[in-house]
């Protein structure tokens, strides 16, 4: 008797905190591919721990900024349903707010961050509020042609005015900084660190005021936002203009890594997508974590397929997530 | 649900891609205004020599994308050729007959390089220079060839090019293998001087046409002087954000010599990581790095890239000719003159050259005489333009530079050392 309570208490303890999700089956699967992964790239290398670290390092700091990316992108389709081709664009105009800036005016390249992201959120506003408001709730097409036009306009408008050579953003000697063997750039940790904290700062902003939970109505359910007194294009106009300065924020903190060109935001939109699939679209933790898990793709596909692209690695990941679970890791409806 | 629609929208994204890279040939005003002129010129072409009062030769460089800023230097230096040729006269022979440049955007992609070669040659110009990149100049030949039209390569590395037997393309800078081979050779020998013991190099190349065959060029010399070539390692030069884990992988084999070959961006990115990392080798040695000797590189790396050494094609900055050229160039364009563009300045020089010797508006009398060309080159190279009977220039020679400090000089060949070379 006592026994058998013992084991149906604990039952339902296990079932409590280990409460799988109803098709937990891809993750676990996920978590097999990363083992073993893993394993053969520590064959691949003979068996170098230095090696595997640096890619881990190096991954996970490329990843930080993806994420914030991948984050601006995410929170706009959540919201929008808008699929915006210009976050890359966007990125770019971040890198050379911060190159006018920081160069003409003397500024520490951080501290750009103060002019790049308010400067992004009011174009983002403004793009939203006179272009893309206008078209909203029509075709998909119009929005995403709308944005991939924007994206060209950009890049046009930054050839035009800055020319196509590579600029840089110069912060002096770098620092390097040595994590369990493995090397870091002062310039990529800020950057990483950077990341981490801005996304975590909207993540709560989201979660914890008024605006935030706003955004979150009308994601879920535009109609019942409306319904209980919501602005839904003043959301519309905000969710845009923050998408816009995540872009523009990443692009300042990668702004002194990079050599700035009219097409450097690019690889940002390639990784930006596949990101907001894998984290699950509209999530932003998932985004997050999406841009941490592509940028070890990233890494650990250039040491298994040493003669290929490093975006092979990603777009592998980005396959077997449409695969295994199309929804997204942190989405839970399917 | 939602993943669905942003598959269509990939898929709409494609769509419009391809929409785009075919609409590009309206996009250059300038030529299309001048089209009804061409027609009237095209029915005179048969007419006598002495009614040519116009001559027009296509540019097609990547104005847009990532390697605007060479394609936009290199049209630049196009013009100022003609311009120049323009000022001293025109074409002697041709009654003072001016140059006109005609551009045109390859936006760094084969089929559009194509494309708008075919609307060039249909718009009338009777000779193309172009177009920086291995993969549309491959294309540009084709046309070239089967339009009898020829056209001179200012830069574009890869040996393919001219492997195929055409007889309309000729090539103004050293090929993959002549950078490969005489990037090890120069090894040797600086390295043989010196006294520098070296047994095991690692490379680290971009893995496009270009790297992977100035890789197999020196690979292939490197054997003959005893040396391992390892590790190999290659990357997207347009995709990459970061190379430390790839220069670890390279410290891991304790190299004597890494060989860089890339673009600018990577070749910066290259340098951030090997001064992270500190792989340890006693030369970072460039073959065709775009970084290296590039002006501002020594600026961009805040001193990172000090002593490392580059072999390329290069302006000759020990000629006077050279220097007034890229000075003007200076003060008309506002950046100091890329090597690339003085390449698009030597290619329009060869070809009026050439006018001047064929004394003719005929694309196939033009063919001829530039395969006969013997010009003094503006470029750091052994001998005059000769082009041998594949095209190539018999004389076009990399040499070496080196950045000491933070200014890229010429070090190698004794003949244009602008000072010795220094070693750790």
């Amino acid at each position: 008797m006592v026994s058998t309570q013992t084991t149906a208490s604990a039952d339902s303890a296990v079932s409590r905190g280990w409460q799988l999700p109803p098709n937990a089956k891809p993750i676990l699967v996920a978590i097999a591919i990363a083992i073993l992964v893993f394993f053969l790239a520590y064959l691949r290398t003979d068996g170098s721990s230095l090696i595997l670290t640096q890619a881990l390092v190096t991954g996970l700091m490329a990843g930080g900024v993806y994420g914030l990316v991948a984050l601006g992108l995410t929170l706009i389709f959540g919201v929008l349903h808008v699929i915006n081709f210009a976050q890359g664009a966007l990125v770019t105009l971040g890198m050379y707010v911060t190159y006018v800036v920081a160069n003409d005016l003397g500024w520490n390249p951080y501290l750009t961050l103060f002019i790049s992201i308010p400067l992004l959120f009011a174009f983002g506003a403004l793009v939203q509020k006179i272009m893309i408001n206008r078209s909203m709730g029509e075709e998909h097409a119009n929005t995403l042609l709308l944005t991939l036009a924007l994206g060209l306009l950009i890049e046009n408008a930054l050839l035009l005015t800055f020319g196509g050579n590579p600029q840089s953003v110069r912060t002096g000697q770098e620092t390097v900084y040595n994590i369990f063997g493995a090397v870091a750039t002062q310039s990529r940790l800020i950057a990483f660190g950077g990341a981490l904290i801005l996304a975590l700062l909207l993540f709560f902003m989201l979660q914890r005021t008024s605006i935030g939970t706003a955004i979150r109505a009308v994601a879920s359910n535009p109609t019942g936002a409306r319904l209980v007194g919501v602005n839904t294009s003043r959301i519309y106009v905000i969710t845009f203009a923050i998408g816009a300065a995540c872009a523009g924020a990443a692009g300042t903190l990668v702004a002194p890594i990079v050599s700035i060109t009219p097409v450097a935001g690019e690889v940002f939109n390639i990784t930006a997508f596949v990101i907001v699939v894998l984290g699950g679209l509209g999530k932003v933790l998932g985004a997050l974590f999406g841009g941490l898990i592509v940028g070890l793709a990233e890494q650990f596909g250039g040491i298994l397929f040493p003669d290929q692209s490093n975006l092979l690695g990603v777009f592998i990941v980005f396959v077997l997530i449409l695969f295994l679970r199309p929804q997204g890791l942190f989405s839970s409806n399917s | 649900m939602r993943t669905s629609q942003l598959a269509v929208g990939l898929a709409g994204l494609a769509l419009v891609l391809a929409a785009c890279s075919s609409g590009t040939d309206t996009e250059n005003d300038a030529a299309g205004e001048t089209a009804t002129e061409s027609a009237e010129e095209a029915s005179t072409e048969e007419a006598p020599a002495e009614s040519i009062d116009v001559i027009k030769i296509g540019s097609i460089h990547p104005l847009t994308g990532g390697l605007a800023g060479d394609g936009l230097q290199m049209d630049a230096g196009a013009k100022l050729a003609a311009d120049d040729i323009n000022a001293a006269g025109g074409i002697m022979c041709l009654d003072g007959a001016q140059l006109e440049i005609l551009s045109a955007d390859s936006t760094g992609t084969p089929e559009v390089g194509q494309s708008e070669a075919e609307r060039l040659i249909q718009e009338g110009a009777i000779a193309l220079v172009g177009p920086y990149q291995s993969a549309v100049a491959s294309n540009m030949a084709t046309v070239a060839e089967r339009n009898g039209v020829p056209f001179v390569i200012d830069v574009a590395v890869s040996d393919d090019i001219l492997d195929q037997g055409y007889t309309n393309t000729f090539r103004i800078q050293p090929n993959a293998s002549a950078m490969g081979s005489q990037g090890a050779l120069f090894l040797k020998e600086l390295t043989d001087a010196e006294g520098i013991e070296v047994s095991k190099i690692a490379m680290l190349h971009e893995q496009s046409a270009f790297g992977t065959s100035v890789y197999e060029a020196f690979n292939k010399a490197a054997a003959g002087y005893g040396w391992t070539v390892e590790p190999v390692i290659s990357y997207d030069a347009f995709g990459v954000t970061d190379l430390t884990t790839e220069m670890t992988t390279v410290k891991a084999a304790k190299p004597d010599v890494i060989v860089v070959t890339g673009y600018y961006g990577d070749g910066v990115l290259a340098t951030e990581a090997i001064s992270a990392v500190n792989p340890g080798a006693k030369l970072i040695y460039g073959i065709a790095q775009g970084a290296f000797d590039n002006p501002s590189y020594p600026g961009d790396v805040a001193g990172a890239g000090e002593g490392f050494f580059n072999v390329n094609y290069h302006l000759d900055v020990t000629n006077p000719t050279t220097l007034d050229i890229a000075n003007r160039f200076e003060t008309s364009y506002g950046e100091p003159m890329k090597t690339s563009a003085t390449h698009s300045y030597e290619a329009v020089r060869v070809i009026a050259n050439a006018l001047e010797q064929s004394c003719s508006g005929d694309p196939i009398a033009l063919r001829d005489a530039i395969a006969a060309t013997d010009l003094e080159s503006i470029l750091a190279t052994v001998g005059n333009i000769q082009f041998d009977e594949t095209g190539e220039n018999v004389n076009g020679s990399p040499i070496v530079m080196q950045v000491q400090d933070d200014a890229v000089v010429q070090v190698y060949p004794a003949n244009i050392a602008e000072a010795d070379p220094r070693f750790p």
